[in-house]
């Protein structure tokens, strides 16, 4: 099934060189701590705090609206640290989802309204249902998905995984067009 | 992206201590009191529309939280929400409770319906709701899908190190709002 044409007001948005499309409506706290690294869309009411520790996007990935992507802290026996956070290629991360990893792979699809818990691993090729809510220190191995609360690994992702991912969030990109142009 | 427009709106009735990190691009409606060393993060949301909100000291309020005094339910209105000391509200939290203690931790995403109120050192898990009237006896952990409940031995631990640090990065990256009282002690944090 062919994706429908979704499109943005052009004064609502900022295109960079590298083909990012930023929200004007997103917060990204910290802005120089920020790397976004191209064909990336971030849709209106996304915070990204880059204030407390670095955050580094990948290609191709879609952070849905309202999304928050937070690096997550660690106590130890002086002061908090706040880890820096990576998150790998077309990584698609859906409405409303509170993303406090230490490491999010490539080829990853976090659902709506998730919760992933502070210092979660989530390695290339996994998938978490809507509603999940991960515990902190959850490491989701490769070709799994984890539903549920507290989320729970509950089936296998087929191997194609890799390049589904990849035909949805360039289709997606592909798709995410400016209102009122033509092809 | 801190813009100066969120705090345009001064509210002659926002009373913050000294020590008091409380982001401009945070929104704040009404009656509100904000203790000395509590953080309010970026996008937080205090709604005192139906009485004041009184806020601690050493409480953490991150980002997409909506704490309402939704005291207007019941006859008439004014009840005071009074939040106490060391909480931690995490993202997207929802409270509306009638009270909350000391030593609380509110989770992401947790909705804490009117009428509630909550005592000291509970946990209310991520994605949890409690919506019934009802009082939290002390200790109390409300956590997983189907929102079970038990008692703890000891409160969840105090957030100091972090709010220290936060203290720190905040000045940095955000415009703040300044502080307009005196607490008792503490010294007023730079910038």
């Amino acid at each position: 099934m062919e994706l429908q044409d979704e499109f943005y007001n052009t004064s609502q948005y900022i295109e960079t060189a590298s083909g990012n499309k930023v929200s004007r409506q997103s917060v990204l706290c910290g802005s120089q701590n920020i790397v976004i690294n191209g064909k990336t869309i971030v849709m209106t009411g996304c915070v990204i705090r880059g204030d407390l520790a670095n955050v580094r996007i990948g290609r191709h990935c879609i952070i849905s609206k309202n999304a928050v992507i937070r690096p997550a802290f660690k106590r130890f026996s002086k002061g908090v640290a706040f880890f820096p956070l990576h998150i790998g290629d077309h990584v698609l991360i859906e409405e409303d989802s509170i993303v406090n990893a230490a490491q999010v792979g490539s080829f990853v699809h976090i659902g709506k309204n998730c919760v992933i818990g502070r210092r979660s691993v989530l390695k290339d090729c996994c998938a978490i249902a809507d509603n999940t809510i991960l515990p902190p220190e959850t490491v989701v191995p490769p070709f799994t998905l984890c539903t549920g609360s507290p989320g729970k690994i509950t089936s296998e992702l087929p191997d194609c995984t890799q390049d589904l991912m990849t035909d949805i969030t360039v289709n997606y990109y592909h798709h995410f067009r400016p209102h009122g142009k033509g092809k | 992206m801190a813009s100066k427009k969120a705090g345009g709106t001064t509210n002659p009735n926002l009373k913050i201590a000294a020590g008091a990190m409380v982001c401009e691009d945070c929104e704040l409606i009404g009656d509100i009191t904000i203790g000395s060393r509590t953080v309010i993060h970026p996008k937080a949301r205090i709604v005192a529309e139906s009485g004041p909100v009184v806020i601690g000291e050493y409480n953490i309020i991150e980002e997409l939280v909506t704490i309402t005094n939704s005291s207007s339910t019941e006859s008439g209105n004014g009840k005071v929400l009074i939040i106490g000391n060391n909480n931690v509200f995490e993202v997207g939290a929802n409270v509306q409770a009638v009270r909350v203690g000391d030593h609380n931790v509110i989770e992401s995403k947790a909705h804490v319906g009117p009428k509630v109120e909550i005592g000291t050192g509970c946990i209310v898990g991520a994605g949890c709701q409690i919506t019934m009237a009802e009082q939290l006896a002390d200790y109390t952990v409300i956590y997983g899908g189907k929102c079970e409940r038990r008692i703890q031995r000891e409160r969840p631990p105090a957030q100091t190190l972090q709010i220290d640090f936060l203290t720190k990065i905040l000045p940095n990256y955000h415009y703040l709002k300044k502080p307009n009282t005196q607490p008792a002690s503490r010294t007023a944090v730079k910038k």
